[in-house]
C-alpha cells in the first residue's frame, strides 16, 4: 500500500513541491525530492497551472519517478488572501514664474557667491562699470568666447560677480578667469531665464554644499526681503537643501510652493470601530489608526483624491483575479509605509528634482476556498492525478518548520514571503492562531525601486536583485570593496563592463548596477526598505498571535518563506527581537532545505498524520 | 585709463559681432563650438620619450602616428581634429582632471595605442583616437583587445559625442562609475565609409615606425 504523495504550496512569488513515498503508517513519510519554481499568474488563479505543472515535473525528476507514479497531489487551501501594492506622491514642488535654479550639475565651475543682474553674455559691453551683474551663457557660446568675453568685461571693470550656463562648461569658464567665481552649469532652458533681474548664484566648495542659498535669513540678507517676505522663500530653501550649486533669482511675481497634493483620507472600518485618517499625515498616522479600529473590515478611499484611486486600483486588480463583484472586495490589512521619492520640480529650468513625500501602500484582500477548489479540479485534468485541498496554510507550514533540527513547540513562526508576512503560533493542547499581513517582499522591492529611482516596469528586477545580494564597488580590475568596506583580490582580471562600477555580488559573480547612486546610498535604501516593511510587520504579526499580545510570552520564533533567505534580514529581526528576549532562528526544513518548502513538506506530513489517526 | 577701456570694448564689440556673423552664417549647422572651422590650428611638438605617469587626476589622450598634424587633419566626416582634440581635452578638464597628450608610433591599431597609453598614464586610464576618429577609453589592467568603452563607427562620432568621451574618461579616473556615452547606431555608416575606412587606416599605418617610442606632445591651439 505503497502510496507516492505530493504537496503543492502555490506562493505569491513561488511554487514549491515535495514528493514523499508512506509506505507504513508507523514510519514517517520518506521524502524523495522537492522543487521551486517562479508561480505564474496571481496565486489562487487558473494561470497558476502552468507553474504547477512545471513544479512537479521539476520535482519527479528530482525524486527520479514519473508524474503517472503519484498516488495524490496535495494543495494548500491557500491561505485565502492575495496582496497588491500602489505607491502615490503627497507633496510636490512647482516652480511658478521661475525664481529658482537648484540643481546638481556633476561638475559647476568656481566656488562662493555672487549677486548681481542677470544679463546675456552678448550685452555684457554695454553694463555700467562697477555694477554687479550674474552673466547667463548660452550654448551657441563657446567656453573660450566665453571666456575671454568676462575676462576682457572684468578687465574693463565691469564687476562679474558669477554665471549660469547652459553648457557642461562651468569648470572650463572657470578656470580661464583671473579670478574664482561661481558658475552653475546644465541649465537646460536658458532662455528662460529672466534677464535684467537680481539673481543670486552659489557654488559650495569641493565635497560639501551651499550654504546661503539653503538658508532662509541667507537669502533675505542677500535680497534685503522684509520679515514677509522672507516667509514667502522658505520653499525655495527648503528646496536647495543639500545641492553643490544654486541660483536664486528675484522675479516681481516669482514664487516656488511646495504644493500638498490633496493626497484624501482613508477611512479605515474595523469591528471596534471606524478611524479616518489623513494620507498627509504620513504611515505612522494610518498605522496608529489602523492598530485603534481592531480587527479591519474594509478600507475606502475619499473619491477623487490619489489615495481614492489607489484603493479602487487595487479593488479592481483584485476583481478581476477573483472574479467577484467590485463590491464584495473587502481590504483586510494595509501596511503603509513613508518614503521620499524623486520628482521632476514641474516649471524647472534645469530638470530639478526635488525629493518629495510618497505613501506607499500594500493592502490585502480576502478571496474565497471556492477558487481553490476550482484550481485543484483544474490541475487534476492537467497532469491526470487526484488532487486534494490539503489543509490550512499556517498550520501547514508549522509541520513543515517541525522538521527543522532542534526545534519544538510551543513555537512561532514568521513566514516571511514575496506578498503577505504571515505569523502562526502552535501551542501544545490549543489550536493553532495564525494572522495574514499585508506587505512582504515585493513591497521592499517597489521601496527600492522608487527610492533610487531605478526604471519601472522593465526593470523592477534591478530593484529585486538589489534586495536580495550583497553590493561591492570595483575598484580596479583586480580587487573590489565589499560593502562592509573588507577589500577582495582576484587572481584574473574582472571583466571590463565592471571597471568603476557599483556591483552585485551574485553566486554567479558580479553584476553591474545602471545607477549612479553611491554604494552607501543603496544600502541604506535598501536596509532601510526591510526594515520598513519587514521588522514592521514582524512585530506587527507577533504582537497579534502571541499570548496576551505580548512577543515576550512567546519563546522561539523560526523564520521560513522566500524571504528568509535574505541575507540580512534575520539578522535585522534577530537584533530586533532579541529586544524581547525571544530566540529567532531560520528554520531549515527537514534539515536541509533551509526556510522553503515549509508549507509542501507540511501538506504531506498533514496528509500522514491524518491517515494515521483514521 | 578711460581710453585704454574704451579700446577694450571696442574690441569686445568686435569679437561679437564677428561670434554672430558666425552664429547666422552657419545657422543651419550645430552652433559655434561644433563649426569646427571657425577652430584655428593647432601645433604639435614632441618634447621628449614619455615616461608612465605618477600624477593620478591624469588622463592620457594618445594620438595614432597620423592624427593631427599630416595628411588632411580631418576625421572620416570631415571635422577638424583640432576640434576633436579641444573637445577630448575640454571634456577631461570640465571633471578636474588633467589632459596629457602622447604620440604612439609603434602601432595604429587603436586598441594598442590606447593599451599604451593608459600604461602611461598616472590613473591608468586613457583615451586613444586615430585619424578617421575611431576612439577607445582603455584602462591598463585591461587586454589591449579588451576595453572600458569602444566607439567603433566613427562616421557617428561628433563634437559632443567627443566633449562625453572626454568627460567619461576623467569619471573612471576619478573612480566614479558614469553611464556609458550614449552612441548613435547608423546601420549605413558600414557601407557608406568601409572603404575610406580602410583607406584612412592604410595611410595611417604608413607613418608607423616600429622602432620609435610613445613620445610626449605639447600642443599649442592657434
Amino acid at each position: 500500500m505503497t502510496k507516492i504523495i505530493a504537496g503543492i504550496d502555490v506562493g505569491n512569488s513561488t511554487t514549491e513541491v515535495a514528493i514523499a513515498e508512506i509506505s507504513d503508517f508507523n514510519r514517517p513519510p520518506r521524502f524523495l525530492g522537492s522543487s521551486r519554481v517562479p508561480t505564474t499568474g496571481i496565486k489562487g488563479t487558473l494561470s497558476n497551472i502552468p507553474g504547477m505543472a512545471l513544479a512537479l515535473r521539476t520535482a519527479v525528476e528530482d525524486a527520479h519517478i514519473a508524474i503517472t507514479d503519484l498516488d495524490l497531489a496535495l494543495l494548500n487551501e491557500a491561505t485565502p488572501v492575495i496582496g497588491d501594492i500602489a505607491m502615490e506622491t503627497i507633496t510636490e514642488t512647482i516652480i511658478t514664474e521661475s525664481t529658482m535654479i537648484g540643481h546638481n550639475p556633476g561638475s559647476p565651475g568656481g566656488m562662493g557667491i555672487g549677486v548681481g543682474q542677470t544679463i546675456h553674455i552678448q550685452n555684457l559691453v554695454s553694463v555700467r562699470r562697477g555694477e554687479p551683474v550674474i552673466v547667463v551663457i548660452p550654448k551657441a557660446y563657446d567656453f573660450e568666447v566665453a571666456a575671454s568675453l568676462i575676462k576682457r568685461a572684468i578687465e574693463a571693470g565691469i564687476d562679474v560677480q558669477g554665471g549660469i550656463v547652459q553648457a557642461d562648461d562651468g569648470v572650463l569658464i572657470a578656470n580661464r578667469l583671473p579670478k574664482i567665481l561661481p558658475f552653475v552649469d546644465e541649465v537646460g532652458l536658458i532662455d528662460h531665464v529672466p534677464l535684467n533681474m537680481l539673481a543670486a548664484v552659489e557654488v559650495g566648495d569641493h565635497g560639501q554644499v551651499i550654504r546661503q542659498l539653503c538658508n532662509p535669513y541667507g537669502i533675505a540678507t542677500l535680497f534685503e526681503l522684509t520679515p514677509q517676505e522672507t516667509q514667502m522663500v522658505i520653499p525655495i530653501a527648503k528646496a536647495l537643501i543639500g545641492l553643490r550649486s544654486a541660483v536664486v533669482i528675484r522675479t516681481p511675481a516669482g514664487d516656488v510652493q511646495t504644493r500638498r497634493i490633496p493626497a484624501g483620507t482613508l477611512k479605515l472600518i474595523g469591528d471596534v470601530r471606524t478611524a479616518v485618517v489623513e494620507m498627509d499625515g504620513g504611515a505612522d498616522a494610518i498605522m496608529e489608526g489602523l492598530a485603534q479600529v481592531g480587527q479591519l473590515q474594509d478600507v475606502e478611499g475619499a473619491a477623487g483624491t490619489n489615495v481614492g484611486g489607489m484603493v479602487e486600483r487595487v479593488r479592481q486588480t483584485m476583481s478581476d483575479v477573483t472574479e467577484k463583484p467590485l463590491k464584495a472586495i473587502k481590504i483586510r490589512d494595509i501596511l503603509a509605509v513613508d518614503c521620499l521619492v524623486p520628482q521632476k520640480v514641474s516649471g524647472g529650468l534645469a530638470q530639478e528634482f526635488s525629493m518629495e513625500n510618497a505613501v506607499g501602500l500594500a493592502a490585502m484582500v480576502n478571496t474565497d476556498q471556492l477558487l481553490m477548489e476550482r484550481l485543484a479540479q483544474a490541475l487534476s485534468q492537467e497532469i491526470g492525478v487526484p488532487v486534494e485541498l490539503g489543509g490550512v496554510e499556517a498550520n501547514m507550514a508549522i509541520l513543515g518548520t517541525l522538521t527543522t533540527p532542534g526545534i519544538d513547540v510551543p513555537l512561532a513562526i514568521l513566514d516571511l514571503g514575496a506578498g503577505s508576512t504571515d505569523a502562526a503560533l502552535m501551542v501544545k493542547g490549543q489550536p493553532v492562531q495564525s494572522i495574514h499581513l499585508a506587505g512582504a517582499g515585493n513591497m521592499v522591492s517597489l521601496l527600492i525601486q522608487r527610492e533610487l529611482d531605478l526604471p519601472s516596469g522593465t526593470n523592477v528586477d534591478v530593484a529585486e536583485e538589489i534586495k536580495r545580494y550583497p553590493l561591492a564597488k570595483v575598484e580596479s580590475l583586480f580587487h573590489i570593496r565589499n560593502e562592509d568596506n573588507s577589500v577582495r583580490f582576484f587572481q584574473e582580471p574582472l571583466d571590463p563592463k565592471l571597471f568603476g562600477r557599483v556591483a552585485l555580488v551574485t553566486k554567479s559573480g558580479l553584476v553591474p548596477i545602471p545607477t549612479e547612486h553611491t554604494i552607501e546610498r543603496i544600502r541604506e535604501v535598501r536596509r532601510e526598505a526591510k526594515r520598513r516593511v519587514f521588522l514592521r510587520n514582524s512585530l506587527r504579526a507577533l504582537k497579534t498571535v502571541a499570548p496576551l499580545g505580548n512577543i515576550r510570552n512567546i519563546e522561539f520564533v523560526a523564520i521560513v518563506g522566500g524571504s528568509g533567505q535574505d541575507f540580512e534580514l534575520s539578522q535585522m529581526l534577530m537584533n530586533k527581537l532579541a529586544e524581547f528576549g525571544t530566540v529567532v532562528g531560520t528554520a531549515n526544513i527537514r534539515g536541509k532545505l533551509g526556510p522553503v518548502n515549509a508549507v509542501a513538506t507540511g501538506l504531506v506530513l498533514g496528509y500522514y498524520e491524518r491517515q494515521r489517526a483514521r | 585709463m578711460a581710453q585704454l577701456s574704451e579700446a577694450v570694448v571696442r574690441e569686445v564689440v568686435k569679437e561679437i559681432l564677428a561670434q554672430m556673423g558666425n552664429g547666422s552664417a552657419s545657422a543651419s549647422a550645430v552652433p559655434a563650438v561644433s563649426n569646427g572651422d571657425s577652430v584655428a590650428d593647432m601645433t604639435m611638438r614632441e618634447v621628449g620619450v614619455a615616461k608612465p605617469g605618477t600624477a593620478s587626476d591624469e588622463v592620457v589622450i594618445a594620438l595614432a602616428p597620423a592624427f593631427g598634424d599630416k595628411l588632411k587633419k580631418r576625421t572620416i566626416t570631415g571635422i577638424p581634429h583640432t576640434a576633436v582634440l579641444r573637445e577630448l581635452m575640454a571634456g577631461i578638464e570640465e571633471e578636474g582632471m588633467k589632459a596629457r597628450i602622447i604620440r604612439v608610433w609603434h602601432t595604429s591599431d587603436v586598441a594598442f595605442v590606447g593599451k599604451r597609453g593608459a600604461e602611461l598614464s598616472g590613473s591608468g586610464i586613457s583615451i586613444a583616437i586615430q585619424s578617421r576618429g575611431t576612439t577607445v577609453i582603455h584602462q591598463r589592467d585591461l587586454f589591449p583587445l579588451q576595453n572600458i568603452e569602444l566607439f567603433p563607427q566613427a562616421p557617428v562620432l561628433d563634437l559632443a559625442t567627443y566633449r562625453n568621451i572626454g568627460r567619461n574618461a576623467a569619471r573612471y579616473a576619478k573612480g566614479d562609475s558614469p553611464a556609458p556615452v550614449a552612441q548613435i547606431s547608423d546601420q549605413m555608416a558600414r557601407p557608406k565609409y568601409q572603404a575610406i575606412a580602410a583607406v584612412y587606416h592604410i595611410r595611417e599605418t604608413e607613418f608607423v615606425d616600429g622602432s620609435k617610442k610613445p613620445m610626449d606632445l605639447e600642443v599649442r591651439f592657434n
